[in-house]
């Protein structure tokens, strides 16, 4: 019983295999203008993983926002459920999940059956997102897995002000000039990240255990602030959480196909 | 019939407008459900309920608003500035909201920047935030000023029997609709809410008369009309002002099927009839300030809650989107609060924030729609 989760995102198109709880293999590529060959080539990397063809595909589900574009996928479902589902699936007592994707970012509530009990995505701006820490990563000349590394060496970090992407660019831009360190800087783009967020997770009701998925989670200097600002631990995934949306997919395509 | 209330939906002048002023006929436009339409009609003026449908740029409307404020006077004025609103004879303004009510201002100014686009009557009217003794005789007073400023410069006579024969025409209306809700929330749905939006829009675009005899052939098919609701969810829309059927069409395409709303441009203004035997101008007062469900009124958010319950008991309901445009600071707060009721009710709700105009964030929006649906599911 072999079942495939695709998840299209924004900036990143992820896919998982799954055999029962399983897990054979996964891939992550950028997301190309195109999402139908995206989702064809993630789902080619994560096939060749675990030496499979697409015949050999029970089920599919697609999420994202190419989601709809997907064309060999069975059903589409949003990826607000799927990232739920895929952290449950990881782990039962799983109550809050938080993810920041590169467009969005999404507070979950869900009650001890893995049921969706609330949800709050932002709604304003760019702020919070994964676009937020890749335009500052960038404007520090760092790779975005760099920022949480180096933000722990941090001694004092800056108070990013401006919650508007572009004007805490100029600010930070400002304190750039004025000679201030990589790592301050870092942990306080970080720290403003968790803030946005924290705002948010506090808006759906915070309840353990609390987990991080997305591209973000993997930040550990915002997982960090974010432990600060709402003071209680954050679980780990024991799966890239970056994947959770395109698992919970292959976890709800192995549920179509009669698996639990 | 319901293209043609589709057609009134997707575009400011309708075909029923067009042929009113070919044949000679004003047109008044109004920003608020606060202003009652029976004496402009009374007037023998058409009125026409302002919209910022079919916007697609905000160069004008950003340039006289802030940058937080509310999208759908925006919407108004950049249509007003780019002329779309000439075929106006008049428009009168309210403080419904904050943002509507600067729309009084903004439009003034921005028509000296471009000259010809003010209706020659151009008024503003102060409706109370009170339901009580001495501000419904306020709002009576200002009732009258307004037939008189009317009057004068339209030159015609708004009597108290042509205002009891509009009531009365309104009342029939407002009767008819009622009717069309019990339909659209039966069991098995007769009409998908994207079209019974186009026709509750409609009601305020076009002749009441004309409107009342589209409905009634509208409600007679209905009657019998098959389901159009197998296996969806049935969904009560609320919130703020929302007059675009393309937003409607987003929500039913996750599906859902909304089968019932109260928001503003819906079911807000009909649930009950106007006295028709006592003075009219009374009458109009005391039932535009104390039967309105906007949380512009201050201090009956216990009544308006006691409606929705209602609405939601009588409509089966298998969940509620709460709405709000974005920086509404009414809806916005309230939506909160019901929110949090509705939850201690066990009634599934959800909150949707989004921006008035152009449908930009189509992406977002169905993907938090269809989250919702897939958690009621």
């Amino acid at each position: 019983m072999i079942a495939a989760g695709c998840d299209v995102g924004s900036l990143t198109t992820k896919a998982v295999i799954l055999n029962n709880t399983r897990l054979l293999g996964h891939a992550l590529i950028g997301s190309s203008f195109n999402p139908e060959k995206s989702a064809a080539e993630v789902m080619e990397k994560a096939l060749a993983a675990a030496h499979l063809t697409m015949d050999d595909i029970g089920f599919c589900v697609g999420t994202g926002y190419g989601r709809e574009r997907i064309g060999f996928v069975k059903k589409t479902i949003s990826e607000i459920s799927c990232h739920a589902k895929g952290a449950h699936f990881l782990q039962p007592s799983m109550r809050t999940i938080i993810d920041i994707g590169g467009q969005d970012c999404k507070a979950i509530r869900l009650d001890e059956k893995g049921e969706i009990v609330k949800f709050m995505t932002n709604d304003k701006c760019a702020s919070g997102t994964g676009r937020f820490l890749e335009v500052m990563a960038k404007l520090l000349g760092l790779e975005l897995e760099e920022l949480g590394r180096i933000s722990g060496q941090t001694t004092q970090p800056i108070n990013l002000a401006a919650t508007c992407t572009v004007w805490a660019q100029a600010e930070v831009i400002m304190h750039l000039n004025d000679g201030m360190s990589k790592a301050d800087l870092a942990a306080g783009i970080n720290e403003a990240m968790a803030a946005r967020i924290a705002i948010l997770a506090r808006s759906v009701g915070i309840e353990k255990d609390v987990c991080m998925t997305g591209g973000v989670a993997k930040n550990t200097g915002v997982i960090q602030a974010m432990e600060k600002q709402l003071g209680i631990p954050m679980r780990r995934l024991r799966v890239d959480p970056q994947m959770m949306g395109a698992l919970g997919a292959a976890v709800f395509a192995r549920e179509r196909m009669g698996g639990r | 019939m319901i293209n043609k209330m589709k057609e009134a939906a997707h575009c400011l002048q309708n075909t029923s407008v067009k042929e009113w002023k070919r044949d000679g006929g004003k047109v008044v436009g109004y920003s608020c459900t606060f202003i009652p339409e029976e004496i402009i009609h009374a007037a023998g003026l058409l009125p026409f309920r302002l919209r910022g449908i079919g916007t697609t740029s905000m160069s004008i409307g950003d340039s006289y608003y802030g940058a937080v404020n509310c999208s759908v006077p925006k919407c108004i004025l950049q249509l007003a500035g780019q002329g779309s609103y000439k075929f106006l004879d008049g428009a009168i303004i309210t403080n419904g909201c904050d943002s509507m009510r600067r729309l009084e201002e903004t439009w003034r100014k921005a028509s000296e920047d471009y000259p010809g686009t003010l209706p020659d009557y151009y008024e503003y009217f102060p409706v109370p935030h009170k339901s009580v003794d001495y501000s419904i005789e306020f709002y009576e007073e200002e009732l009258n000023s307004m037939i008189e400023s009317l009057q004068n410069h339209f030159n015609v006579k708004i009597s108290k029997s042509s205002l009891k024969k509009s009531i009365k025409l309104y009342n029939e209306g407002r009767k008819c609709l009622q009717r069309f809700d019990e339909l659209r929330s039966r069991q098995d749905v007769p009409i998908t809410g994207e079209d019974a939006k186009a026709v509750l829009i409609a009601a305020h675009a076009i002749p009441q008369e004309h409107f009342i005899d589209m409905l009634k052939e509208i409600i007679e098919k209905m009657e019998k009309a098959p389901s159009v609701s197998n296996g969806k969810k049935r969904i009560l829309l609320m919130g703020s002002a929302s007059d675009d059927i393309d937003f409607i069409h987003v929500i039913e395409e996750a599906g859902a099927i909304v089968v019932a709303d109260t928001v503003c441009y819906g079911s807000r203004t009909y649930s009950t009839l106007i006295d028709e035997k006592s003075d009219p101008v009374h009458a109009l007062s005391s039932h535009y300030l104390t039967q309105s469900i906007c949380p512009r009124m201050l201090g009956y958010y216990k009544t308006r809650l006691a409606y929705v319950m209602d609405v939601i008991r009588k409509t089966k309901v298998d969940g509620v989107i709460l709405q709000n445009v974005r920086f509404c600071d009414l809806h916005g707060s309230e939506n909160g609060i019901f929110e949090r009721d509705l939850d201690a009710a066990g009634i599934p709700c959800m909150r949707l924030e989004r921006e008035y105009g152009p449908l930009s964030e189509t992406g977002r929006i169905s993907m938090r729609i269809n989250a919702f649906m897939e958690r009621i599911s």
